[in-house]
């Protein structure tokens, strides 16, 4: 499955890469593929009940970029994760530097599918036109269109006219706000830092009425692209089921 | 006296308690000439464009700022040159005749660390930290959900996020600034803190642990929700050492609106 991925991805392999099996046994033969955005508890538990052995997650298995759990080495939770897929006899494949390296990027592409936009500007990647709306009514369409509860936050003036935007998803860096926002009214980004691209999107309003951020959280952004993720792999391996499991936004809000 | 010579009566204090000046440190001058007479200065969690702004307009013309000034921790500015904002605000900082010095690795040696007693100081927490674990509080108990109302109406936050069951029960909260949300264990209820990667952390240990029936919870205040207060501190730190020039509180400010 692994390989037929490789030959199929048209990006080449990485020899440095967070890409790979993370857990279970490599050679056993794949009953069921579950894909998406962060392998939980519940997610293994719901791919295994459905007769999936093979979970393909975009973000890390164990609390850490390199799955390393740390301090949490013989903490019961990170145990009772580490039994179910001793148990379950699962495989955990991490997938995430190299589905996100395909040009155009399918993340992006599969974001603003999800919010029903598809006029890409030309000449500017990520880059959609929308019908006219405030920053404010930018916010409220993104909210009634993908699964947020608590984790949406705004940076800009709420009555900034906004008609185009830049697509964001995952972690958002300063680069990508500096470039895109030359081009752009606002970026829907995923996890900007606080350091980064959230105080240089509030010093632009220096130049009235500068630009706007909506920040919709790193699993919400990341969910269509997933989604899309088991789509192409259905295509590569048809003669597995293969099923995208979503994650919720994991935040809530006192004001919500 | 000079913006240089501030420093030097910061670092000269820094020495008496015990703590050196390091050699590799972002604690350095980002913008304005370290020669200029100083009239007044402000303390801020992030020097942006509306705290200079507002720092100017007090008279106060040198800004000692937590967070970086030019939008990353080294404040490099090389990627940003022909940036429009970023000339806008070196510009307003050379017409105002204004300085900016960064004070970070050298304010979380202090002890207690400012950032988390300003914290703990507006969450109203100061006297429930346990005598033993640095940066545990054992607070009187209560639900996530309580807990949460609390902290949003103490700090006056608009985007604080929570993850976790709004109605478990809270007695032992970790509390760290910034970046540095503490990592949560069995033996914490609670993590609260400024901002986290989303991924590789917390949130999952959460997802997961309600999966086996345990709950834990975190509170994200946003950073500067989470830093501003200490730099009240550490105002208050610095005015005895320069009697002679005025020294305030400028708050960033939290950054984000929300909607409904």
């Amino acid at each position: 499955m692994a390989d037929r991925i490789r030959a199929n991805l048209g990006v080449a392999w990485r020899s440095q890469t967070v890409d790979g099996f993370r857990a279970g046994e490599p050679s056993t033969a794949v009953t069921g593929i579950a894909v998406t955005v962060l392998a939980t508890t519940d997610v293994l538990r719901r791919a295994a009940a459905a007769g999936q052995n093979l979970i393909i997650t975009q973000e890390p298995l164990y609390y850490a970029t390199n799955d390393d759990p740390g301090n949490r080495a013989k903490d019961p939770v990170y145990l009772a994760k580490k039994a179910l897929i001793d148990e379950q006899h699962l495989i955990v494949f991490r997938f995430t530097e190299h589905w996100n390296a395909r040009q155009p990027n399918e993340a992006a592409k599969a974001l603003a599918a999800a919010l029903k936009w598809t006029s890409e500007v030309s000449g500017a990647p990520q880059t959609y036109r929308i019908s006219e709306t405030s920053l404010e009514g930018l916010a409220a369409q993104v909210r009634s269109r993908l699964p947020i509860r608590g984790g949406l936050r705004i940076v800009g003036q709420a009555g900034l006219q906004v008609r185009t935007v830049y697509l964001a998803p995952g972690t958002t860096s300063l680069a990508m706000a500096v470039t895109s926002l030359q081009k752009a009214d606002a970026v829907l980004a995923g996890e900007p830092r606080e350091w980064e691209a959230v105080p240089y999107t509030l010093d632009t309003w220096s130049s009235n009425p500068g630009k706007g951020l909506i920040a919709i959280g790193r699993m919400v952004s990341e969910g269509p692209g997933m989604s899309a993720c088991a789509a192409w792999l259905r295509s590569i391996v048809p003669e597995v089921r293969v099923e995208s499991l979503p994650v919720m936004d994991p935040y809530w809000s006192v004001n919500a | 006296m000079t913006a240089q010579e501030t420093v030097g009566r910061i670092q000269k204090k820094l020495q008496e308690l015990g703590i050196a000046w390091r050699s590799q440190t972002v604690d350095t001058f980002k913008a304005g000439a370290p020669e200029t007479e100083v009239k007044g200065i402000g303390t801020t969690g992030m020097a942006t464009f509306d705290v200079l702004r507002r720092a100017s307009a007090a008279g106060k013309n040198f800004v000692i700022t937590h967070e970086p000034t030019f939008y990353n921790h080294q404040d490099q500015t090389g990627d940003l040159e022909n940036d429009p904002t970023y000339q806008a605000k070196q510009r307003f900082i050379k017409d105002n005749n204004m300085v900016v010095f960064r004070f970070h690795d050298h304010a979380h040696a202090l002890q207690p660390d400012p950032l988390v007693a300003g914290s703990a100081r507006m969450l109203g927490w100061t006297q429930y930290a346990s005598p033993t674990e640095p940066r545990i509080y054992v607070l009187p108990a209560t639900t996530l959900r309580e807990l949460a109302v609390d902290v949003a109406a103490k700090l006056k936050g608009k985007a604080i996020r929570v993850a976790g069951d709004p109605d478990m029960k809270v007695t032992r909260v970790a509390l760290g600034p910034g970046y540095g949300v503490p990592t949560l264990t069995s033996s914490v209820d609670v993590a609260v803190g400024g901002e986290a990667a989303e991924s590789g952390g917390n949130v999952e240990y959460i997802l997961d642990a309600a999966a086996d029936g345990h709950k834990k919870g975190v509170i994200l205040l946003g950073h500067m929700m989470s830093e501003d207060w200490g730099m009240k501190e550490v105002a208050d730190w610095l005015r005895p050492l320069v009697p002679e020039i005025p020294v305030g509180w400028v708050p960033a400010g939290e950054p984000f609106i929300t909607s409904r």
